[in-house]
């Protein structure tokens, strides 16, 4: 019994010491996976003289439940807009000084001062990405089908070529939204009317789609196991990425589809509890520089709010119309507003019926 | 000892040996379980979580949550196809674990501990890689999905999806409850004394009637133990299905996960959470009254056997 | 038993194997797959296995995994044990309960609940939090193990060894626990099992700055679950083995069965 003890100690006294020994001034970030860059990480620490600890999220709705149950000690989160106009109107979140934000002005004005949250009292933009229609070129033209429209996951003439190769976000705001852009309406129409048109349109759709996915999808794209997806502009730019690493015979490409697109703009904000606001304030300008908020783009073709960013922007990427669309394509985005407690409960009735074959 | 020592030792050891368990899951379960059977009852906050329990001096309490549970059939019909798919996971899974736990309750000492570890190994990996590697095995360009594909091809049929299916999450979920049959089983076939299997023998029992009148009555523990170990936790499952499972695979895990996320609904996500909470107990409770009454106590077997 | 049907055993326990083992075949192999995707095989490369051995988060992930699970493991192996010779000798509903509803209360009931009741308590997340949400839910399948082992359980020897003058703690220690040792065995493996590789109750419970093995791979499964995760994986298994062997060595008489001790 004595040995088990001994060796049940000897195996901690193995694995503890992987544990860092911690710097005083620490910054703890809330942020998905793979949303900043190492090099910017490093360089922040080296400014401020200080740790940055980061801890994920993948899912805006796990931060807002774990916020909502009373976790603290996260200094910075970066959520997505709808997310932010929960978490204002939670009353969690730290209003912003913004005189500490001279680098505010490199924001591109039509992304400040939102709906949501007017004269950024609380959040400042970060980084953006649409969700639009990723498909494998080869097999979309050797089919003959469209790649720019919405018709394609919804209408059974064309998904009669594709059945069981095409996917669909696993998420109710966003095949919603989709749905709903076809139909013509708004991403943000609440008529209960239109949303039952949106749900037969889906439903008639629904027998040809492989699956409803928002996790394992994109590695499915890139291997050519799936030909289309309804899908996040990162995800896609990043599979083709990956399917030109691999030597595939075929791109993975980005289709905005012309009825339009939802816009995902995320957004730092301060937790009201955030331990060291002054670093998270810090941070923020930090990443308002132009060069700084360039690496991620670069990094994983996501969309930039940052004017002073494009001088540092790799040039394929500043053509790519999917990450960085022109003026007409921009009137047709749309930001996802929160829902009222009854409208979320009534689109998850629906939801779920749609997700059990009914 | 004396008899009131003796008494009294015996109740002391009644303490010490059920106080610190049931102590510590009344604090780290219980409790907060109640917190959230008390938010069954209350409403939801308008932007997640819950709204206050004491609004203008009243309490806010009701029923509506319940009320919609038992209003809408849907919540009940993917209940039961949970249940379904439940039933055969542990069914599938007792047929794949008897022989591998058997195998090694019957292997020489030296071995047996090398066996069982193997068993569980594959466990210590993370879940999300396994499951992508089960996608690799049953991706439409892999040779499963090809034989399988060819075959079906050759009787005219169409090509069937291996992938994003109700087979692919059955398959998973057997796959992940796995060693959680086959220990409970082996620490039951373990201690099955092969003497009476030889007696047995010797008088004329067959291969099947050494198993089935005496080997499998005997392991009904062990049974019961895995059975309830798979059975339980499959209700509640949601990842499976998310990551490869076909557009009418959603089963009552994930509609829970969704209302503590998308729907931030949590009174009514702890309804349904208490519905199988208590409708697994029942269902456990149940399969152990039936037990019981159909072989009796596991020492009436033994003495039937004896 | 004789040569047909052990080989029909064999047969039946081989598919058993084979059906754990490909899947786990594949994980390592495309631990040394040269693309970020884990879904087809494209060249072979080392370059994981570095980039494991770069990656400081990954490796603390690790390691605190590893801690919770030893610790976790270890007191509800203590507790479930317990619990189990409890529900076998003193039975009552309100054990069986508070037993078995933690094995059938969905995770993120658990996890929001825990994450309230340590909110109210004050109590600052981080390992310790998620340790002691750990120990609550697996203590129930330690518990039913050991009560599976102990149905049927021979009282003669215990009768004997009280008719002896042992006391109660002698008779657990000396009669009942080798007994049921492969029971509390079984429980641990189990125990250890569940408490490294979940995460929606770790999500729920973990501070910040605290971070496992699975909180860190499944924030990539929206990305790219990258063969690092392979990589890391593998060496983890290896890792926890050698631990293993090493403990069965170090102590051999606690880890047999009864039998080995007569």
């Amino acid at each position: 019994m004595k040995k088990l003890l001994w060796l049940a100690a000897a195996s901690l006294a193995i694995a503890l010491p992987a544990a860092p020994v911690f710097a005083k001034d620490e910054f703890h970030l809330y942020n998905w996976n793979n949303y900043i860059a190492p090099e910017t990480i490093k360089r922040f620490e080296e400014s401020c003289k200080c740790e940055v600890v980061q801890t994920y999220y993948s899912d805006n709705e796990e931060l807002l439940a774990k916020l909502a149950a009373g976790a603290k000690g996260y200094d910075m989160l970066v959520p997505t807009s709808n997310a932010v106009e929960a978490l204002i109107k939670g009353k969690q979140l730290k209003p912003i000084d913004k005189s500490q934000l001279p680098n505010l002005k490199n924001i591109n004005p039509i992304y400040l001062n939102t709906p949501f949250d007017p004269g950024n009292k609380y959040s400042v933009p970060y980084a953006m990405s649409t969700t639009i229609i990723g498909y494998n070129d080869v097999k979309m033209k050797e089919l003959g089908l469209p790649t720019d429209t919405w018709a394609v996951i919804f209408e059974p003439k064309y998904l009669e070529k594709v059945k069981g190769r095409i996917t669909v976000l696993d998420s109710a705001n966003e095949l919603f939204a989709a749905a709903l852009k076809y139909l013509g309406y708004s991403a943000n129409d609440v008529d209960e009317k239109h949303w039952n048109e949106a749900v037969a349109v889906i439903k008639k759709a629904r027998p040809y789609w492989a699956a409803f996915n928002a996790s394992s999808y994109i590695k499915e794209l890139t291997v050519g196991n799936i030909w289309l997806v309804h899908g996040y502009s990162n995800d896609i730019f990043q599979a083709n990425l990956d399917a030109q690493a691999a030597k595939r015979a075929f791109h993975i490409l980005q289709g905005m589809p012309k009825e339009g697109a939802v816009l995902a703009v995320d957004n730092m904000v301060i937790h009201k509890d955030a331990p060291r606001p002054d670093l998270a304030l810090k941070f923020m300008n930090f990443m308002l520089e132009g060069k700084n908020s360039s690496e991620l783009t670069n990094l994983i073709g996501s969309g930039n709010p940052n004017l002073e960013a494009v001088k540092y922007i790799k040039p394929e990427i500043l053509k790519n119309p999917a990450i960085f669309p022109d003026k007409a394509v921009e009137a047709k985005l749309e930001q996802l507003k929160e829902l009222t407690g009854a409208q979320r409960r009534l689109r998850n009735k629906l939801w779920t019926e749609i997700k059990a074959g009914r | 000892m004396s008899s009131a020592t003796a008494r009294k030792s015996a109740r002391l050891g009644r303490w010490l040996v059920s106080g610190p368990p049931v102590l510590y899951l009344v604090v780290f379960f219980a409790v907060p379980t109640l917190i959230m059977v008390l938010a069954s009852f209350r409403t939801p906050g308008e932007f997640g979580g819950l709204a206050p329990l004491v609004e203008d001096g009243k309490l806010d309490l009701n029923l509506e949550s319940y009320a919609r549970f038992f209003s809408e059939a849907i919540y009940a019909e993917i209940f039961l196809k949970s249940v379904w798919y439940a039933l055969a996971t542990t069914f599938f899974c007792l047929a794949l674990a008897y022989p591998l736990a058997a195998l090694i309750a019957r292997s020489p000492k030296r071995y047996r501990d090398l066996l069982l570890l193997l068993v569980i190994l594959p466990f210590w990996s993370n879940f999300l890689i396994r499951i992508y590697a089960w996608m690799i095995i049953l991706g439409p360009n892999a040779a499963l999905a090809r034989t399988v594909n060819g075959i079906l091809g050759g009787f005219g049929h169409e090509p069937v999806p291996l992938l994003f299916s109700s087979f692919a999450v059955l398959v998973c979920l057997v796959y992940v409850s796995l060693p959680f049959m086959v220990l409970p089983l082996y620490a039951n076939l373990e201690k099955h004394d092969q003497a009476l299997l030889d007696a047995a023998q010797d008088l004329g029992a067959n291969a099947w009637q050494r198993f089935w009148r005496i080997t499998f009555p005997l392991s009904l523990p062990g049974v019961f133990a895995g059975s309830a170990l798979v059975f339980i936790p499959a209700l509640g499952i949601f990842a499976i299905p998310d990551i490869l499972g076909g557009p009418e695979d959603s089963l009552i895990g994930n509609v829970i996960k969704q209302q503590f996320l998308e729907t931030r609904d949590w009174p009514f996500g702890s309804v349904l959470s208490i519905v199988l909470t208590v409708a697994a107990l029942a269902i456990a409770g149940f399969a152990a009254w039936v037990a019981r009454r159909n072989l009796g106590t596991p020492s009436s077997a033994r003495e039937a056997s004896a | 038993m004789r040569g047909k049907r052990r080989i029909a055993l064999w047969i039946a326990a081989g598919a058993g194997y084979a059906f754990l083992y490909v899947p786990l075949i594949i994980v390592i192999v495309y631990s040394f797959n040269n693309s970020r995707l884990n879904a087809e095989w494209v060249g072979f490369t080392l370059n994981w296995y570095d980039t494991l051995f770069h990656d400081q988060d990954m490796i603390f992930a690790a390691g605190n995994s590893l801690a919770i699970a030893l610790t976790a493991s270890l007191v509800s192996t203590v507790l479930g044990t317990a619990a189990g010779v409890a529900m076998y000798r003193y039975p009552t509903k309100l054990l069986s309960v508070l037993v078995l509803a933690p094995i059938a209360i969905p995770e993120i009931l658990m996890g929001v609940s825990l994450l309230i009741f340590f909110v109210l308590l004050n109590f600052t997340l981080g390992l310790v939090s998620v340790a002691l949400a750990h120990i609550a839910f697996c203590i129930g399948f330690v518990a039913i193990v050991v009560r599976a082992r102990l149905a049927g359980m021979d009282e003669s020897l215990t009768e004997a060894a009280r008719d002896c003058g042992a006391s109660p703690w002698q008779t657990f220690r000396y009669i009942t626990l080798p007994l049921i040792m492969p029971g509390v065995i079984a429980g641990a493996l189990m125990a250890f099992t569940l408490s490294i590789d979940d995460f929606v109750i770790t999500f729920f419970t973990a501070g910040a700055g605290t971070v496992t093995l699975p909180l860190q791979i499944y924030s990539m499964i929206k990305i790219a679950v990258t063969p690092e995760v392979n990589a890391v994986s593998s060496l983890l298994m290896l890792l926890t083995l050698a631990l293993i062997i090493i403990a069965s060595r170090v102590s051999p008489t606690l880890l047999r069965s009864q039998e080995d001790l007569s």
